[in-house]
């Protein structure tokens, strides 16, 4: 090892060599990495996103009593008597007929042709209903005493929606990972072959290396180097790239109304910090073992 | 500093390149291998160097077991020997003085031996006005005086050269084998392989003839044939 430091020039040189010498493949090999590397930091911000978000609604879950439309003003004043006395319940909210339709106006402002369709007579007037405290399976029990009562017409509580989104997001992460696997690999393939280009190229220096005793070893770091280098590259390149889209996509949950209910996907700087330095090591890692393979396969005594 | 014992190698399973060769090299004797094309000489070299391993028998090189040895330990095995080939195999983009240093420094020696032996082995083949030529500007005389240097450059034990002479004329073969004979004068053991009748004649040398992978003749001071 010592005597590997003491050559670094000759490595450096080597190696820059050898990226000069490619440098379309080069290119395409960066690139490949950086995209891959890239879906493996978004997936795992998306993931932290996810259990951010699915965490904070746990803790604050609602649930929402939907009124019959033609209910009587009595019977509405009455329930709404006995949640606000109901001692597991924190607060409630009357939503009109008239606030349920421009709820519904915001939520389908591109869809004009759906909104349409409806009426405002044919919307129920809720309540929403802030429990004292945020179990899923108390609220449920809570929300499940007022589904049978006269002139309800359903309990919603978030649950549904929280477990459904919960199943939504472990098919994405699937997904993500998937595809993020699949790209190592093509990434690292190329590589592979980039070096065995590199390697064809070179094969007068590599014939005189072995003929002067040259370990393998020695022979090999270059061009595992190149292999690391260019995974480097494609990993800063990926992680910047992850960077600029999730600042890109916040921003725009932030702006868009439509989008508002992922305004909560967020990741803490640290989570992201993880998520950037996991992309570059991917990157790294992939470039090392496409290349180092291709060193071991196309390098025998 | 050689040893075969009772030595064959064959071929992908058919092709006997050396059929059960015994012989006894010693330190510092200049050694040449003649036969025809095809009877094993260029097999024998490769032998030595542990590019090719032996089928059966044992080989013994500068005191390893070639038959044993690891193939992380070839390369240590491989500075004890330096190799010349017909077709110099030279690298076209370093100058002579790259070349020479270049098997110095892909086996880590230092740069101060670097810089101090490459211009004493560019002087010892009378190269040193040369050493920022290019190899396509050299002679093939020169050229095979380069690749002698880089051979010798680390100072091993033994010198292998397969057919040195081959692409030369006669007049610049005779520069070549003063070199190499100045260089088995060192203590070097030098082995050659070649068809160069004149040559070998006159050099009266140790010679052991192959014919299809046999030793047919060995003579302390021998003639072509
Ligand atoms: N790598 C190889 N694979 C298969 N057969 C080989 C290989 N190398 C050599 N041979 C065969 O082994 C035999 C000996 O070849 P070798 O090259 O040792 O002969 P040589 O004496 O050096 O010939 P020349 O004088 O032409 O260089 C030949 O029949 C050759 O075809
Ligand atoms: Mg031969």
């Amino acid at each position: 090892m010592v005597r590997f430091l003491r050559r670094t020039g000759y490595f450096v040189r080597e190696t820059w060599i050898n990226i000069r010498r490619n440098l379309t493949l080069t290119v395409a090999a960066i690139l490949t990495v950086a995209v891959g590397v890239m879906l493996v930091g978004l997936g795992l911000m998306a993931r932290y996103a996810s259990t951010n978000a699915l965490g904070r609604w746990q803790g604050g879950v609602q649930f929402e009593i939907f009124l019959e439309p033609n209910i009587s003003g009595g019977q509405i004043d009455a329930l709404g008597e006995e949640l606000r006395n109901h001692p597991d319940i924190e607060r409630i909210q009357y939503i009109t007929q008239e606030q349920a339709f421009e709820l519904l106006e915001e939520m389908l402002v591109d869809e004009p042709e759906l909104l349409a369709e409806v009426s405002l007579e044919s919307l129920p007037p809720s309540y929403r209903v802030v429990p004292r405290f945020a179990e899923g399976e108390l609220i449920e029990s809570l929300a499940a005493q007022f589904r049978q009562r006269p002139g309800v017409y359903s309990v919603e509580t978030g649950r549904q929606q929280v477990d459904a989104i919960r199943e939504w997001f472990n098919s994405f992460r699937w997904i993500v990972l998937l595809m993020s696997i699949v790209l190592a690999a093509a990434s690292a393939l190329l590589i592979f072959n980039m070096i065995r280009v590199a390697m064809f190229a070179r094969r007068r220096e590599i014939e005189v290396m072995k003929l002067v005793g040259a370990t393998n070893s020695f022979i090999r770091l270059p061009f595992i180097m190149e292999g690391m280098l260019h995974g480097l590259a494609g990993g800063i390149v990926g992680a910047v790239a992850a960077g600029v889209l999730r600042n890109h996509v916040e921003e725009l949950f932030g702006r868009s109304e439509i989008l508002a209910f992922f305004r909560s996907f967020t990741v803490t700087s640290s989570q992201f910090n993880t998520a950037i330095l996991a992309t570059v090591i991917m990157g790294v890692v992939v470039g090392a073992l496409g290349s180092a393979f291709a060193a071991g396969r196309f390098l025998d005594v | 500093m050689i040893r075969l014992d009772n030595v064959t190698k064959i071929y992908k399973g058919e092709t006997r390149a050396v059929d059960g060769v015994s012989l006894d090299i010693q330190k510092g004797e200049f050694v040449f291998l003649v036969g025809e094309s095809g009877s094993g000489k260029s097999t024998m070299l490769r032998l030595f160097t542990a590019e090719e391993s032996a089928t059966a028998g044992q080989v013994h090189v500068a005191g390893k077991d070639l038959t044993r040895i690891s193939s992380g330990r070839v390369p240590y095995l491989r500075r004890n020997i330096g190799s010349v080939f017909q077709d110099f195999k030279l690298l076209p983009q370093k100058t002579v003085y790259e070349n020479v240093a270049f098997a110095l420094e892909v086996i880590g020696r230092p740069k101060n031996i670097v810089t101090t032996q490459v211009p004493a082995i560019l002087d010892l083949v009378g190269l040193s006005h040369k050493q920022k030529s290019f190899p396509d500007e050299l002679s093939g005389g020169e050229q095979q005086r380069v690749s002698i240097a880089r051979a010798f450059v680390n100072r091993p034990l033994i010198l292998l050269a397969d057919e040195p002479t081959g692409n030369l004329d006669p007049n610049t073969a005779q520069e070549i084998m003063r070199l190499l004979d100045r260089i088995n004068r060192t203590g070097t053991t030098v082995v050659m392989a070649t068809h160069d009748q004149t040559i070998v004649d006159q050099m009266r040398r140790r010679v052991i003839a192959l014919r299809a992978g046999q030793v047919i003749r060995d003579e302390q001071q021998g003639v072509y044939g």
